[in-house]
């Protein structure tokens, strides 16, 4: 077990976002998160790397327990370091390039020298295909190039596992699918690790080796993506899906 | 009426000489107010509940209040309190000799300047996108590291044109300095108008000077901005 996490709970202003939520990831997992907007998977995603304090819960990664409420600081930059994230707006450094954007966690962060970095950087943009923008800034780029960026910014550091907070809701529906490929290649081709906070459906269906669906706070129903497309226990889950994917469920309905 | 085209030429020149000490004022003012206006904005965004609340009421005060008075009231106020501070360590210096008026005018402008700077500095550091700090987070920076590599440099870009714009002030206001009998290219054009009564050519040299000077500063600043700017892309 790579990742095996229990409990978690968050409240904003009185309101509760996640109500005791636990979740497993092996080593190579691609765990897909669904749900409707306000389920709180997002929230789950950010409490992991602490850019989000959970009111409770425990984390044990690596063999190591601890507190989501109350890790060190130190316990926090240990966490950060093994993991990365990639953020639904990019957030791109502005002020840095593409590779400067991917370099910078690897220098400032790890203390890697810069020759190094630069050649880790450069391996991580090929792999997202930008490597002919290495020099070109956010604002040059478009949202899926920024994005592939983004991607190699948290590929770059070895993680052992990257969250994606719906990497693909900002973008143009003609830009989706260069991200999805980068993600579904880096996947399946590198075996990376993810928990994937998505909209998209074809992606969880290709290439996740776990559903996790979410609603109003906990998770209602995981399994295969086989058993939560096709066959969903859970009326919740039926009816997010029936207005997601209204089409597969028609056919299903004739068939 | 004529102009008295020969006095004009010939006071130009003593006028220009006057840009220096206009100058050295705004520059040491500047200086000196760049890092405490920092400090104090980042006290407005982190610091505790108490420090933000003096800072807000210092901004406040410096901003309610118009500068002459303010002049004014330190040109009065700090040449007494000194020499009682100077008596009181039993030293025999006579304050009112031995401190040029020219660092009572530091003090005034770097007070008036670091409340402005404060503020240019909290909203330009505000301006940078919560997301920018939390990338730097997770890709394991310490919350300093984004600070100097991401937000700062960001927020000087956006700072920028009010930094110019605070210094073409400093600039016009260190004219006021004259009240404080600092020879800066203001008191030096009445000085010279006063013995012939040549006041429209004296204003009409002042002008001049003070417009390019201020037209020097914006080029240059502009200059500036276009270099750590750069990263923004190409802007109409």
């Amino acid at each position: 077990m790579l990742m095996s996490i229990r409990g978690v709970s968050k409240s904003f202003n009185g309101a509760e976002i996640l109500k005791n939520v636990n979740m497993d990831i092996d080593q190579g997992d691609v765990v897909v998160i669904l749900g409707p907007s306000g389920s709180g998977k997002t929230t789950f995603l950010r409490c992991l790397n602490f850019l989000e304090q959970a009111d409770g819960g425990t984390m044990e990664f690596h063999g190591e327990k601890l507190q989501l409420a109350s890790a060190s600081k130190q316990a926090i930059a240990d966490i950060r370091k093994k993991t990365a994230f990639v953020f639904q707006n990019y957030n791109l450094f502005a002020n840095k390039t593409a590779l400067e954007n991917v370099t910078l966690g690897l220098t400032a962060g790890r203390g890697i020298s810069k020759r190094e970095a630069r050649e880790i950087g450069l391996e991580a943009l090929q792999k997202v295909g930008m490597l002919e923008r290495a020099e070109y800034y956010p604002s040059q780029l478009s949202g899926g190039q920024q994005q592939r960026v983004g991607i190699a910014r948290a590929i770059a550091v070895k993680p052992d596992v990257i969250l994606f907070d719906e990497p693909t809701s900002a973008l143009d529906p003609e830009l989706v699918g260069e991200v999805l490929q980068v993600m579904k290649s880096l996947a399946q081709e590198e075996g990376i690790t993810m928990i994937v906070v998505t909209h998209e459906m074809k992606f969880a269906q290709d290439v996740a080796t776990h559903v996790v669906f979410m609603a109003d706070g906990v998770v209602v129903e995981e399994g295969s993506a086989e058993d939560i497309f096709s066959h969903p226990k859970e009326a919740r889950t039926r009816q997010f899906l029936q207005r997601i994917l209204p089409e597969q469920f028609e056919m299903a309905a004739l068939i | 009426m004529e102009l008295d085209w020969e006095f004009m030429e010939e006071t130009l020149p003593k006028v220009w000489a006057g840009a220096g000490v206009t100058m050295e004022l705004t520059l040491l003012s500047l200086l000196l107010a760049l890092p405490i206006g920092f400090y104090l904005a980042v006290i407005r965004l982190h610091g505790c509940k108490t420090l933000q609340g003096i800072v807000r009421s210092y901004v406040s005060f410096v901003r309610g209040t118009p500068i002459v008075l303010q002049i004014l009231l330190l040109y009065s106020l700090l040449p007494s309190v000194l020499n009682v501070l100077v008596q009181a360590m039993g030293w025999q210096i006579n304050i009112f000799e031995a401190v040029d008026p020219f660092w009572y005018a530091v003090v005034v402008f770097t007070i008036n300047t670091v409340a402005l700077l404060a503020e240019v500095f909290r909203s330009a550091l505000n301006s940078i996108p919560r997301g920018q700090m939390e990338a730097g987070l997770a890709i394991g920076l310490s919350s300093l590291q984004v600070y100097l590599r991401v937000i700062i440099p960001q927020a000087m870009v956006v700072a920028m044109p009010s930094i110019c714009n605070i210094t073409v002030n400093l600039v016009k206001g260190t004219s006021l300095a004259f009240l404080m009998t600092v020879k800066d290219i203001m008191a030096i054009g009445k000085i010279a108008a006063s013995f012939g009564y040549n006041y429209l050519e004296a204003y009409i040299d002042v002008f001049f000077v003070y417009l390019v000077l201020c037209t020097i500063i914006q080029i240059f600043y502009h200059l500036v901005e276009g270099r750590i700017g750069a990263f923004r892309g190409k802007r109409a």
